[in-house]
């Protein structure tokens, strides 16, 4: 049965979830300073005036990203919570089965109920293993998600370097938040993509 | 592997123990584990570890089908006494174990819930197994705050925990005590240090000396028959125990 509790995987995966726990906490701090920026740069083009006008669209546009992002993270985070708890009981549950297992293979004749005492554990070991199985998938497609937004943001980032050049006096200043809100972008895109392969490795 | 051997037996009434596991990891202290069983009633006492219970399983297995035990027995709240309780629970959910009520709360921990714990009262209790009568025996103290022996007066017989205990060498492992004075001093050590008061050392020896004792049937180490009973119960009763016998300090 492909379902047999072993121990290493179930403690392979649960270090597997708390490290993409330690991840998010780097995006969502990211996206915390994306969020001010944002905010800076909306009351820059507000100054701006009429010159401004795009850049201050894109700026919005920028901190409701952030904004969403925060909340796939958070959502991210409440799945890998979810899993670690899973893979506890896992494991728990993977060191009776052990246990139980060594003894009814010492006994010569194990009797029908022993038997269905382990086919109970089988059952729901897999129950749970599959519990683990739809949360991490659930996990990748909210990672897909925060993986559009990301590129979504790469875009409007160049776009607000474009409308920097029409800010006039107020371009050379337009011009350093939307090479900021690039290099944050940037930033976030590898960690995201360095979680979406820590998770489809298993 | 461990083995199981009967002690006693009076027709369907009989008392095996399992002890002496040549397989167990060394960091993980020997038990003996006692069935109890009348016209098909069966009692564990200290069924031990979760480590051991493989062990402990399959040795009763050669005995009776371990899936019939119906009743557990915690002399106390220790790891090598009740770790187990979950593991068995899962085989017979049916189990009641009896513990001291000080420690129905805490033994779930290992497993079980207020339905499968049956608290013990500090003055201990009676209880029908088949068709007799089994005493759960006060020995508050020796070691543990809530603690209990058990006592089968139709067969004689004191389990005693902790109480008795030796932790004997390979060599010297005996499943009966042979020579007292050479079995004593693998007992000594343990005592003083387990064994913290005088007051409940003495009054548990006062009410054993009154008991009709044909074995005493420790949790580690040797079992006490005949006259090396009361031998151990006159060195206890000597035996300095407690803080002033402790050299903590410098
Ligand atoms: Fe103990
Ligand atoms: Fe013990």
């Amino acid at each position: 049965m492909s379902n047999k509790p072993t121990h290493k995987t179930s403690s392979g995966e649960l270090a597997g979830f708390v490290r993409l726990n330690e991840g998010i906490k780097g995006v969502v701090l990211i996206a915390f300073q994306i969020n001010i920026m944002a905010l800076n740069a909306i009351l820059l083009a507000h100054r701006a005036g009429e010159v401004a006008l795009g850049f201050g669209v894109i700026s919005k546009e920028l901190r409701s990203l952030s904004v969403e992002l925060t909340g796939l993270m958070q959502e991210l985070s409440n799945d890998a919570y979810l899993a670690v708890n899973l893979i506890s009981d896992l494991l728990r549950q993977e060191r009776r089965y052990r246990l139980l297992k060594k003894a009814t293979d010492l006994v010569a004749n194990p009797s029908p109920a022993l038997r269905d005492v382990m086919v109970r554990r089988e059952e729901e070991f897999s129950l749970i293993t599959h519990r683990v199985r739809d949360v991490r998938l659930r996990l990748l497609d909210r990672l897909e998600d925060a993986r559009k937004l990301c590129q979504f943001g790469t875009a409007i980032s160049r776009s607000a370097k474009i409308e920097a050049a029409y800010g006039r006096e107020y371009g050379r200043a337009l011009a350093e938040v939307s090479q900021e809100f690039d290099q944050k972008i940037q930033n976030i895109l590898p960690s995201i993509e360095a979680l979406c392969t820590g998770m489809q490795r298993r | 592997m461990k083995t199981a051997q009967t002690i006693y037996q009076e027709g369907s009434h009989r008392w095996v123990v399992i002890a002496r596991d040549p397989s167990k990891p060394n960091c993980v202290i020997d038990t003996n584990e006692y069935l109890v069983s009348r016209e098909g009633d069966n009692l564990l006492t200290d069924p031990g570890g979760s480590e051991i219970f493989p062990a402990v399983f399959a040795a009763l297995s050669t005995i009776v089908d371990p899936m019939s035990i119906r009743y557990l027995f915690a002399s106390h709240q220790d790891p090598d006494i009740i770790s187990s309780l979950g593991l068995w629970l899962e085989c017979n959910p049916e189990i009641r174990c009896y513990v001291s009520r000080l420690w129905s709360s805490f033994i779930p921990h290992f497993g079980g819930d207020e339905n499968s714990l049956v608290a013990i009262p500090d003055e201990g209790m009676g209880m029908p197994l088949g068709s007799g009568q089994i005493e759960y025996v006060p020995a508050h103290f020796l070691h543990s705050s809530g603690n209990f022996h058990l006592y089968d007066p139709d067969a004689r017989i004191l389990f005693s925990g902790d109480v008795g205990a030796a932790l004997l060498p390979p060599e010297e492992d005996e499943l009966f005590v042979r020579d007292f004075d050479k079995h004593i001093r693998h007992a000594e050590g343990f005592h003083r240090r387990w064994m913290g008061s005088t007051e409940a050392k003495l009054d548990w020896c006062e009410r054993a000396s009154r008991m009709k004792i044909d074995m005493l049937c420790p949790q580690h180490g040797s079992i006490y028959q005949g006259d090396d009973v009361m031998r151990f119960i006159n060195w206890f009763a000597e035996l300095p125990v407690g803080l002033s016998t402790f050299r903590h300090r410098r």
